[in-house]
């Protein structure tokens, strides 16, 4: 079921409540649903999955997928996030997830942003 | 009748000898000539020769002059047809000569406004002959750039297929995290 204009609406300032100095606070997401667990808002289904949908995007912002094909060390991983935390001047927490698919070489997602440097990808480069 | 020939002229002899009208008059009574009778006839004559040429030959002449005026104006209708027909024959023969004229200009105009033609059409056709050889080439051309494109992203394709797949099975983990160090330098780096 698709949310209509005044539960985005509403997902929205929900969403902002959520934030604390820009980052998602635990605490406050667990306010957010107690209130509506106790309020029962008009389309709560269609709310919390608009809800979800925002938090979730928020903290794919704050987090670094590193993927990588053979072994990657915790200090590359720090490394990376503290590129990423430099370069989008907000927290961001690095983690590890193999793919084989990419023969050597790293692929970090942050968002919607991907960065890969890989042997896949210049192979891939080739073959264009 | 020898004899009585030469009787008269033996009498008309002898009357010469006496005198010119006593002999003619002898001669005339030999012969029972009666100068009445004469006069008689001289007068049936003239009355006989007055009513035939009344009735007769006057007519007759009439006749064959008005023949003769008819004959004479056909033969001058016939002469003034003829001149005619002759200067009709000279301008019909005048005018087929100024149509042949007419017919030869009208048929080297002709010609020349075809060979013209001819030759116009001749170059357009030339013309399109040219754009569509160079249209065809141009097409097999690009046919080709595109055939040796295709080949060359397939060949690529394979290339890297087979590079990934030895990559795959020759890439050590030493290889991989070597990779990897520069790789975080390089995303570092950013």
């Amino acid at each position: 079921m698709a949310a209509d204009k005044q539960t985005n609406l509403l997902a929205k300032q929900l969403f902002k409540l959520s934030l604390v100095n820009g980052v998602v606070s635990p605490e406050q997401v667990a306010g957010v649903l107690g209130w509506v667990e106790q309020y029962a808002p008009h389309r709560p289904v269609a709310l919390l999955k608009a809800y979800q949908h925002r938090i979730a995007i928020e903290l794919a912002k704050s987090r670094a997928v590193v993927e990588h094909a053979g072994p990657v060390s915790d200090a590359a991983l720090q490394q990376i996030a503290a590129a990423m935390t430099k370069r989008y001047s907000r927290a961001i927490t690095a983690s590890a997830k193999p793919n084989a698919k990419l023969l050597a070489g790293l692929r970090v997602r942050v968002g919607s942003d991907v960065y890969e440097s890989s042997v896949a990808s210049q192979l891939a480069t080739l073959s264009v | 009748m020898l004899p009585l020939l030469l009787a008269t002229v033996e009498e008309a002899n002898h009357a010469a000898a006496s005198g010119p009208l006593a002999g003619l008059q002898q001669t005339f009574e030999h012969f029972g000539v009666e100068p009445k009778l004469i006069l008689f006839q001289l007068i049936s004559f003239l009355i006989l020769f007055g009513v035939l040429y009344k009735f007769a030959i006057k007519p007759t002449v009439a006749t064959m002059e008005e023949r003769n005026a008819k004959i004479a104006a056909g033969l001058k209708h016939a002469e003034e047809t003829q001149a005619r027909l002759a200067a009709a024959q000279t301008e019909s023969a005048a005018i087929i000569k100024a149509a042949q004229v007419d017919a030869q200009k009208a048929l080297d105009e002709a010609r020349k406004v075809a060979k013209e033609f001819g030759d116009k059409q001749q170059a357009e056709a030339i013309t399109r002959a040219a754009d569509l050889l160079a249209k065809a080439q141009q097409s097999i051309e690009l046919e080709h750039q595109k055939m040796l494109n295709e080949a060359r992203s397939e060949i690529a394709r394979l290339v890297v297929k087979t590079t990934e797949q030895v990559l795959a099975k020759k890439l050590s983990d030493a290889d991989r995290a070597a990779y990897n160090d520069a790789a975080t330098k390089e995303l570092a780096s950013l």
